[in-house]
């Protein structure tokens, strides 16, 4: 409203079904302001005492105008809705594939599930702003029109009423709008540090009970709180503002309708018609403060999404030799990995890492230890090539890693984090995802909820084998329908070392050579940990694994550790 | 699902006067409403006989007027009210889990999303539900009464008509049910679905599989158009039906009034008022079922809120703090636990009198150690047998280190001065370390420690037990996975503070069990009871 950024514009959503979303919308209003000013005319002109007869051209009308509102509601509603589902699910499909090339590196370090939760949220919020605002606008416009319009024919000066009324309160949605969207971004940091707060003290009740800090919690929550309460009534000046607004235009009209049709000379009935169209165009202008928030949000959700997805990715091909890629990755061998001086970081204006000298025999089992911020998690990233080296080399199998492509250097390795995500689906399909057949094949394991289980990849016995290597051997048994067995979301439980387990699972079935594990016991207690790492480390005997560890756990068990704060990187 | 759960009123009194002035406005709103159709009747009427407007106009204008500031207040009051009682609710929660045993805790993931998702849905509902709530309470009664004084014929149609706003509603609702049902299940899978997939982008793309998902998003997601459209196609159709039968209603009393006045049997002002009023009976409770509608996440949030808040009160930390026990002694007398969706007892009949000094439990792994700890700590209630002690700081194998800076994750739980800060640094040998630090005590530590090695988050967290102040520190592995050089210097720590305190570490290094006083060796006997054998060092005489 205040700019017309490309943002706006496609915040909007302008499209043929919502113009014609938008003229139901307006035909169900005008019904409405109709309805009223038609009875107003009805009743006084009953009062002046004619033949029932002479009244029956309006009784139709008002009985229409009355029918009319609530059957143009339902198919603008619907309508609408079917258009923006449609839409949401175009840019759901968009937005996934333009995020792929900028997963993992791009999405951040932490709090990765929330950005991801957040896209799906502003991707709602940006779809749902035609329904919330474009089409209730477009009909409230389209009926404010009608009435002017009308109006106009009846009493000009009405006419002019009418139209600087709605001028007037266009003014206070735009000024809606500024307030609502300067406080927006405010309004969401008080809540997300609400949130973290909140996730804070509910997830580590315990430990604060330990040592004590129950009351420093509540303190750091009743802080964020205060903010988080002062910045919604903030937010909420703007909506106060149309919604009062509205209702004093509403009556300035009034007032002057009633004077000027007085002065007008026409007949009493329309008199009474004339002084009723405020109040009755006042009534449909109503939804402009919803309206108003929703496109506040939807704006500020774009915003955000074009931010996220206007980042380059981390690792690009440039002249690259498919055909040695080819090779390495069909021989199956474990590949030689070898940093020389490397040195990278997450993003501009991040602190680097490195330089680091590191060679991985094949085969070789070594921890990565080192303090938190030291680059452990960087380092797995530049050798899974997700990162690009800022400076210095990385080879593979004695190439130099940019001149192969890196989907290929990619498929080497298998990427054990310390999220690992359950998809809601079953056992079966949450395991094939990692088994994939080679990208060309077209038989689809995908984890939707329908689809076929696939004809082709790896038999129950191997799917089996890779569970029981993992350590989820008596779990299995446990469970009703064994590899039919539904998890993750609304399936049966799974433990978080049960989780760590069936990702270990994953990368062991997956049969790349090398194996990359970032904290694979951070959520677990230290026997646990220990344990799922010794099930891994004995499962992957003659592939490479390099496991992060910062608090330690398998330290012990590997054939080498390597210590980055002594390697002097930071 | 009941609109409005008393309890909340009840059992979190600061929400009562959010809600009661949210209320008051609401019901204020209402009598501006019914006034400004007065004013504006007397205006309409005025206008068409030709009599003078100043006096009808001035009405109108300050009727309105007052709507308008109501409106003005009640959108301010509605966010203060709704972010009042979601953050009191939000925090009332936290209160309770925080003052609770494990067992007496949900599980995380659920506890994660009713304090977060929860508490926040609870804002739209009072802000926008219950401000419709009232005025569904208010204006239609004040409007049938106004009718009643003035034209009973209108107001007996609209008293005949009302009931049926909601008897429709519920025929609608009951023969739409099973399939409504079947569909927000379906609904609910499909929407998941995105949501599922996005969670695990990462996932997908370290295997390879992002690209191949697209198309299936694209395919899942038009299903759930078309699945979205069927169900909301029923609710606006039986919202539209709802909507026609207000206006067949508002239509009789109009004709009613039409015949009378064709026939001059009624005043023209009268038959205005009507017609403006009868409306106003049936619109609020229209919009409290359109609004129930996105508001029902929000009273179940506040349901189950209560529900948590309200059941059982334990506060074991508590009753200890206030109790108190003997200092420095901790008395364990056959104790046994068996977690909540265990079979097996972790623990079994394990009996201990432990006092000053520094006490080693050793064991294999799996056999309780840790569970024993938060027992004599508080945090778990046994399952049988007793726990005497005082109020014990526990320093965990993972041990919060959440707050902001330095200083803040050493005062957790004490209120100790910058020279005892220093003192505690001292005393674990940071004192350097951390001065040579650029901000020293202020310096920003991320979650778990971030920046700092295990050696120096280990002689920390010591530190913060030499604040703490309490007679007891138990320790759960605190040289668990450092090298020599850093467990001796935890070691030392360890030395100097038993001095002053009873201290009792879990471990498995010799080098501890060497240093310490006495030594309990935690095992299993052939039956599965714990077993345990106490030994103590020459030097330091009864162990307590």
């Amino acid at each position: 409203m205040s700019t017309t950024s490309s943002t706006d514009r496609r915040v909007l959503g302008i499209s043929p079904r919502i113009i014609v979303a938008g003229l139901l919308a307006g035909a169900a209003a005008a019904s409405g302001v109709a309805l009223t000013t038609t009875s107003g005319w009805l009743i006084v002109r009953a009062d002046q005492r004619p033949q029932i007869l002479l009244l029956l051209t309006a009784i139709v009308g008002v009985r229409t105008f009355g029918l009319g509102r609530p059957v143009f509601r339902y198919f603008e509603r619907v309508r609408s809705h079917d258009a923006a589902l449609d839409v949401l699910a175009r840019r759901r499909a968009q937005t996934y594939a333009d995020l792929v090339p900028l997963t993992p590196a791009r999405l951040g370090r932490r709090g990765r599930a929330d950005l991801l939760t957040g896209v799906v949220d502003d991707l709602t919020d940006v779809t749902e702003a035609p329904v919330r605002f474009t089409v209730p606008v477009l009909g409230a416009l389209a009926a404010g029109a009608v009435a002017t319009t009308l109006t106009a024919s009846l009493v000009p000066a009405v006419g002019a009423v009418l139209a600087a009324m709605l001028l007037v309160c266009a003014a206070l949605v735009a000024l809606c709008y500024r307030l609502e969207s300067r406080s927006q971004a405010r309004v969401l940091a008080a809540r997300s540090e609400v949130v973290r707060v909140g996730h804070l003290t509910a997830r580590h009740a315990g430990e604060l009970q330990a040592v004590g800090g129950q009351d420093a919690a509540l303190r750091w929550l009743d802080d964020a709180h205060d903010e988080l309460r002062g910045r919604l009534l903030e937010q909420s000046q703007g909506r106060a503002l149309v919604s009062g607004g509205v209702l004093l235009t509403t009556v300035g009209a009034t007032v002057a309708s009633a004077y000027l049709a007085v002065g007008s000379g026409v007949s009493s009935p329309v008199q009474a018609l004339l002084v009723l169209a405020p109040v009755a165009t006042g009534e449909i202008l109503g939804v402009l403060t919803d309206a108003t928030r929703a496109l506040a949000r939807a704006t500020a959700g774009q915003d955000r999404l074009d931010t996220l997805l206007a980042q380059e990715p981390a690792v690009v091909d440039h002249d690259v030799d498919e055909d040695a890629a080819h090779a390495l990755v069909r021989s199956g061998r474990t590949p030689a990995l070898q940093l020389e001086q490397a040195v990278a970081r997450w993003s501009e204006g991040r602190p680097a890492v490195g330089p680091v000298d590191l060679v991985l025999e094949p085969g070789e089992h070594v921890a990565l230890v080192g303090p938190n911020g030291s680059g452990k998690t960087t380092l797995l990233s530049v050798l899974a090539r997700h990162l690009e080296l800022t400076s210095g080399s990385y080879l593979v199998d004695g190439r130099d890693a940019r001149e192969l492509p890196a989907h290929a250097v990619r498929s080497l390795f298998a990427v054990v984090d310390d999220e690992p995500h359950v998809f809601a689906s079953t056992l079966r399909n949450n395991l094939l995802l990692a088994a994939g057949p080679p990208p060309s094949d077209a038989g689809s394991t995908s984890p939707d909820p329908d689809a076929e289980p696939a004809s082709t990849g790896p038999s129950d016995e191997v799917l089996l084998t890779s569970l029981r290597r993992a350590g989820l051997a008596d779990w299995l048994q446990a469970l009703p329908d064994g590899l039919d067995t539904r998890i993750g979301t609304g399936g049966h439980g799974i433990s978080g070392g049960e989780r760590a387990r069936l990702a270990v699972a994953r990368a062991l079935l997956s049969q790349r050579p090398v194996l990359l594990l970032d904290e694979p016991g951070a959520h677990l207690d230290h026997p646990t940990a220990q344990a799922v790492i010794h099930d891994l480390l004995t499962a992957a005997s003659g592939r490479t694994v390099v496991i992060v560890t910062h608090h330690g756990v398998g330290a012990e068990q590997v054939d080498r550790v390597v210590d980055l704060t002594r390697e002097k990187v930071a | 699902m009941a609109p409005f759960d008393l309890r909340l009123l009840r059992q979190v009194p600061q929400t009562r006067r959010p809600v009661a002035v949210l209320g008051a406005l609401g019901a204020l709103g209402g009598l501006a409403t019914i006034a400004s159709a007065f004013a504006l009747t007397t205006l309409v009427v005025s206008a068409v006989r030709g009599s003078d407007l100043t006096w009808p106009a001035v009405a109108t204008a300050g009727a309105f007027a007052l709507r308008a500031v109501l409106s003005w207040t009640t959108e301010r009051v509605a966010a203060w009210a709704g972010a009042r009682v979601s953050t009191d609710l939000r925090a009332e929660l936290l209160r309770t889990w925080l003052s609770r045993p494990a067992e007496q805790r949900p599980d995380p993931d659920e506890a994660l999303t009713l304090s977060a998702q929860g508490a926040a849905s609870v804002e739209p509902y009072v802000a926008k539900y219950l401000p419709t709530l009232v005025a569904a309470a208010v204006v239609p009664p004040l409007a049938i009464l106004c009718l009643l004084v003035l034209d009973w014929p209108s107001a007996l149609v609209v008293v005949l008509t009302l009931p049926l706003l909601p008897l429709f509603a519920a025929l609608i609702g009951m023969t739409t049910q099973a399939d409504t049902d079947r569909r927000w299940r379906a609904l609910s899978d499909l929407s998941g679905h995105f949501l599922d997939v996005m969670a695990g982008l990462p996932t997908l793309v370290s295997y390879g599989r992002g690209e191949r998902q697209v198309a299936t998003i694209e395919r899942v997601s038009q299903r759930h158009r078309r699945a979205t459209v069927r169900t909301l196609r029923l609710a606006f159709m039986s919202s539209a039906a709802l909507e026609l039968l207000a206006t067949i209603s508002v239509a009789i009393v109009a004709v009613l009034v039409g015949l009378r006045l064709t026939h001059g049997q009624m005043d023209l002002w009268v038959g205005m008022i009507a017609i403006l009023l009868a409306p106003e009976a049936y619109w609020p409770i229209r919009r409290v079922g359109a609004e129930f509608h996105s508001a029902a996440d929000g009273a179940q949030a506040v349901q189950s809120i209560l529900d948590e808040i309200s059941s059982e009160p334990g506060d074991p930390m508590g009753q200890r703090r206030a109790k108190g026990g003997e200092p420095g002694r901790v008395v364990a007398t056959d104790l046994g636990y068996t977690y909540p969706a265990g079979q097996r007892a972790v623990l079994d009949g394990v009996s201990l009198r432990l006092g000053s000094g520094l006490t080693a439990i050793t064991g294999p792994s799996g056999v309780g150690k840790t569970t024993l700890l938060e027992l004599l700590a508080g945090l778990r209630t046994p399952s049988a047998g007793t726990v005497d002690a005082p109020a014990c700081h526990l320093v965990t194998q993972r041990p919060f280190f959440g707050a902001t800076t330095l200083r803040d994750n050493l005062t957790l739980g004490n209120d100790a001065d910058d020279a005892s800060v220093w003192e505690a640094l001292r005393v674990v040998q940071l004192e350097g370390f951390v001065a040579s630090l650029p901000q020293g005590l202020y310096t920003a530590v991320g979650d778990d420690g971030f920046g700092f090695s295990a050696g120096q988050r280990a002689r920390l967290v010591l530190a913060r037990a030499v604040l703490s102040g309490a007679s007891v520190v138990l320790l759960d592995e605190p040289t668990a996975h450092l090298d020599d050089d850093g467990a001796a210097a935890v070691h030392e720590a360890l030395r100097t503070l038993c001095e002053t305190r009873t201290v009792i570490a879990v471990t498995h290094r010799s080098e501890l069990v060497t240093l310490a006083d006495h030594h309990v060796h935690l095992g299993a006997d052939r039956t599965g009871r714990s077993a345990t054998s106490v030994s103590t060092a020459a030097a330091s005489g009864e162990p307590a």
